[in-house]
């Protein structure tokens, strides 16, 4: 239910309240994007394990963006340009179809 | 670290070492697709296999939290892109707008300065009397900035076979240099010319660039260049001149001698042909920015 909420107040938040991101900041925005459906594919697959737990749900979610947001600004300092954030698209991109593979393995038994 | 379950890597990397071990980072990346912290946090409590959601009030609100979080940043990302999509489609539809409008104003200028030369014409006309008027008339013949046309001579003058400009679509640039002896050059052009206007020529143009008292013929790298426009080959001079014309040209020291004297030596290839109705362009004359007509010889004329 509290997280039926959650939902419901994120999405408010994000497409009606639309808070300012400065524009030093957008760039980081795709990236934070796929850090978040990662956490959200590897929190259902925690889930379908067994192995769930809300703390390290919000813990990995919070690190991975901010980690993902820190390669992404160092390789803008060190004029590697998005090549960085490619590298972290590729990896968190094959996490994300790994775990919607566990997923699939474990609804459909196949 | 509990030993309920061992970790299935750890298993694996005592039995045998891998095959693919070379390949480590993407075997890390696949394998390790689930975050380790879930299966930690798991075995510390005691709950592997049966952890799925939470059932303390402070667990429903953490995910409630998370779950806000990761739907914050998605809605967010769509509606950037929503933003975003109509921006761009807009700003191009303001370029192309703004491109047409430019090209409507640039052929309406363009238009205006059609009529405006007509206008000029006309008034010119009207300014000076009628007998002048034919004066006037000659002077635009004499000067190169009316069309002309009259019966006169073609001579078509070309670089030697061996030179090798006849390929490379006839563009001397792509041939060979001036020190070729086979080549014709601008000096060459220039006492043809001057033995076209010896001869009685009135009017003259090459490749059709009319010559004008501002003329040039000048070398600029492999080409020649007459009023700063670069010619290609071969060399079509035509003039205008009266029946004695052809052969005051072919008798001509520095015409029809000369070029045979040309063709003897080098196989440069030429030709001269008498023409019932030749018309040659009008030159564009630029606008003279320094010469002014003198105060007191201003008015007379020879």
């Amino acid at each position: 239910m509290i997280a039926v909420l959650g939902l419901v107040l994120g999405v408010v938040v994000g497409l009606f309240v639309q808070p300012d991101i400065p524009a030093a900041w957008v760039p980081y925005l795709p990236i934070a994007i796929v850090a978040a459906l990662d956490a959200v594919f590897g929190g259902v697959r925690a889930m379908l394990d067994g192995i769930f737990s809300d703390k390290v749900f919000v813990v990995s979610f919070l690190s991975n963006v901010v980690v993902a947001a820190l390669i992404v600004f160092l390789g803008d300092q060190l004029g590697v340009g998005s090549q960085l954030s490619t590298g972290v698209i590729v990896v968190l991109g094959i996490r994300i179809f790994s775990n919607a593979a566990a997923i699939r393995r474990h609804l459909f038994r196949a | 670290m509990s030993t309920t379950a061992p970790r299935p890597d750890e298993r694996a990397d005592a039995r045998y070492s891998r095959p693919d071990a070379s390949m480590s980072l993407l075997t890390n990346v696949v394998e390790h697709s689930l975050d380790d912290g879930y299966a930690d946090e798991a075995r510390r409590t005691g709950r592997y296999g049966s952890s799925r959601l939470p059932t303390t009030l402070r667990g429903k609100l953490v995910l409630g939290l998370g779950i806000a979080l990761v739907a914050t940043i998605l809605s967010m990302g769509v509606s950037q892109v929503q933003q975003n999509a109509p921006v761009a489609a807009k700003q191009r539809q303001e370029l192309i707008d703004r491109i047409n409008q430019t090209t409507t104003t640039a052929d309406g200028v363009q238009q205006q300065v059609g009529q405006l030369e007509s206008q000029l014409d006309q008034a010119r006309r009207n300014a000076v009397s009628a007998p002048d008027t034919a004066q006037l008339d000659e002077l635009e013949l004499v000067v190169g900035t009316t069309p002309v046309s009259g019966p006169g001579i073609q001579v078509s003058v070309d670089d030697a076979a061996s030179a090798g400009t006849d390929l490379n679509n006839a563009s001397p640039r792509a041939g060979a240099g001036f020190s070729n002896t086979g080549r014709v050059r601008d000096s060459d052009l220039q006492l043809v010319v001057n033995a076209l206007w010896q001869s009685g020529a009135e009017a003259i143009a090459i490749n059709g660039q009319r010559l004008t008292n501002l003329s040039a013929i000048r070398a600029a790298g492999d080409a020649i260049l007459v009023n700063d426009h670069p010619l290609t080959l071969p060399y079509v001079l035509q003039a205008i001149g009266g029946p004695g014309l052809e052969q005051s040209f072919q008798n001509n020291a520095y015409g029809g001698l000369y070029l045979g004297q040309l063709k003897q030596n080098y196989q440069i290839r030429y030709g001269v042909s008498a023409q019932g109705g030749l018309s040659l362009p009008a030159a564009s004359v630029g606008p003279l920015l320094n010469a002014h007509p003198s105060p007191s010889e201003g008015t007379k004329r020879p």
